[in-house]
């Protein structure tokens, strides 16, 4: 309650106070915060950095994320902070309310909870005006705060680093006069369900290399239309993965914030097949 | 009142210089797509957008002062000329290129995006369609590159 009352004032201050400090980058191309707590979709990073700051500006971002498929509802505080355009560092804690299996395996009110610290460079070209894509180099140490479910179900390790290459542009025009964002992801892991249920499996290590994909049309100057795609596999026996997808709109209303909500089909998730539901992200800039 | 004298006097002389490169490129053989020219409503409507632009930008305190210099009507005629050939139109640029025409200002990235928000917005003052704008940004927004840190 008190929680919902500090967004809503703060919500309240974001919306109403347009002229605060802040990134002077044209509007969207600073993404939104991905549930990893890097500027991104919903479910994949994406090459652009947090908030809109130029290389002579630095700009703080924090939001909330929710995801809720009826089994798993997931809850996300995240912050970041944008130096200069050229480095992006960011926290995320993750919260996963096992709904359906915490009772059924006689742990009610079950949930796995995970701390994301994440790293990003842009290496080179700028999403909106290099002819060449912006590319970036990410990182990700994630690390459980929990580790009982995880460990039971034969996780190796609590802790893991995801390592990716992300490249994005943004085709002025290039859907019939509209913009066209694309985004590609590589990501190096060895996560289990993106490191909530631990990292590694009864094998020791197990990387793999996943790709990971984002579209979107802006409809407006302020108005973002997409969809994203995530592969998984993971190393847990008996606990298959399924690839993510997600259809989104994002609505930049200026920049201090932005609303991201979007319809997720995970599939089958830790026993539980068919999990599609709802996500929604909003944050604010400075 | 001065706006609208500005554009009135600048009309003509955009007309008989266009009739006159015009003319040469009927000559030279060279079918230009203009649609995006057409689109902006030709000589008028790209003299439109630049008065419109231009209002914006020197009213925009973040970066009025690096024009505070330059003769609004020599930077009328140049940035219409240049908005005219690179959509297409029977224009000539007879400006500096995007290096000289801003070296030694020492144009920050922050400055440039002002600038391109000037643009926006001045396109919108102007009834400019927003996939007509987008098609007139993706022509500039590669002159980044030229135009900062010079």
């Amino acid at each position: 309650m008190i929680g919902r009352r500090i967004i809503t004032a703060a919500m309240g201050c974001l919306l109403a106070a347009p002229v605060l400090a802040a990134g002077t980058g044209q509007l969207v191309t600073g993404g939104a915060t991905m549930f990893e707590g890097a500027a991104g979709g919903g479910i994949s990073p994406w090459a652009v950095l947090n908030g809109y700051a130029t290389r002579e500006q630095i700009a703080a971002t924090g939001g909330f994320t929710r995801l809720d498929t009826g089994d798993y509802r997931l809850g996300v505080a995240g912050a970041s902070v944008n130096l200069w355009n050229r480095v992006e560092l960011s926290y995320a804690r993750q919260e996963l309310d096992l709904v359906t299996l915490g009772p059924a395996l006689g742990l009610p009110g079950a949930t796995l909870e995970q701390d994301v610290f994440g790293a990003k460079v842009r290496l080179f070209g700028d999403v909106v005006y290099t002819a060449s894509p912006q590319v970036s180099l990410g990182i990700q140490y994630k690390k459980n705060r929990e580790f009982g479910i995880p460990a039971a179900v034969g996780a190796k390790d609590d802790q893991g680093v995801d390592v990716y290459v992300s490249a994005a542009k943004l085709f002025l025009g290039g859907a019939g006069g509209y913009n066209l964002f694309l985004n590609g992801t590589v990501r190096y892991t060895e996560a289990n369900e993106t490191g909530l249920l631990g990292f590694g499996g009864p094998e020791g290590s197990d990387y793999s290399v996943h790709l990971e994909a984002a579209a979107g049309i802006l409809f407006s100057r302020r108005f973002v239309v997409g969809a994203e795609y995530r592969q998984k596999s993971g190393t847990l026996e008996g606990l298959p993965e399924d690839d993510w997808f997600d259809i989104f709109v994002g609505y930049f209303p200026n920049r201090h914030v932005s609303i991201v909500a979007a319809y997720v089909d995970l599939g089958e998730v830790a026993t539980l097949a068919d999990q599609t539901g709802w996500y929604l992200a909003i944050e604010g800039s400075f | 009142m001065k706006t609208s004298r500005r554009t009135r006097r600048q009309i003509p002389r955009l007309r008989n210089a266009a009739v006159g490169v015009c003319l040469l490129a009927l000559a030279n053989g060279v079918p230009a797509d203009d649609a995006l020219f057409q689109a902006l409503g030709g000589i008028e409507g790209v003299n439109r957008v630049t008065e419109a632009v231009l209002d914006r930008v020197y009213a925009d305190e973040r970066i009025a002062f690096l024009f505070k210099d330059s003769d609004r009507d020599y930077l009328h005629q140049r940035v219409a000329e240049q908005i005219c050939v690179e959509t297409g139109g029977p224009c000539e640029y007879r400006g500096l290129s995007m290096e000289r025409a801003h070296g030694g200002f020492q144009i920050r990235h922050d400055e440039f995006d002002a600038f391109v928000e000037d643009v926006i917005l001045g396109m919108e003052d102007a009834d400019v369609p927003f996939r007509v704008q987008n098609r007139v940004l993706a022509i500039f927004a590669p002159m980044r590159e030229d135009i900062v840190y010079r």
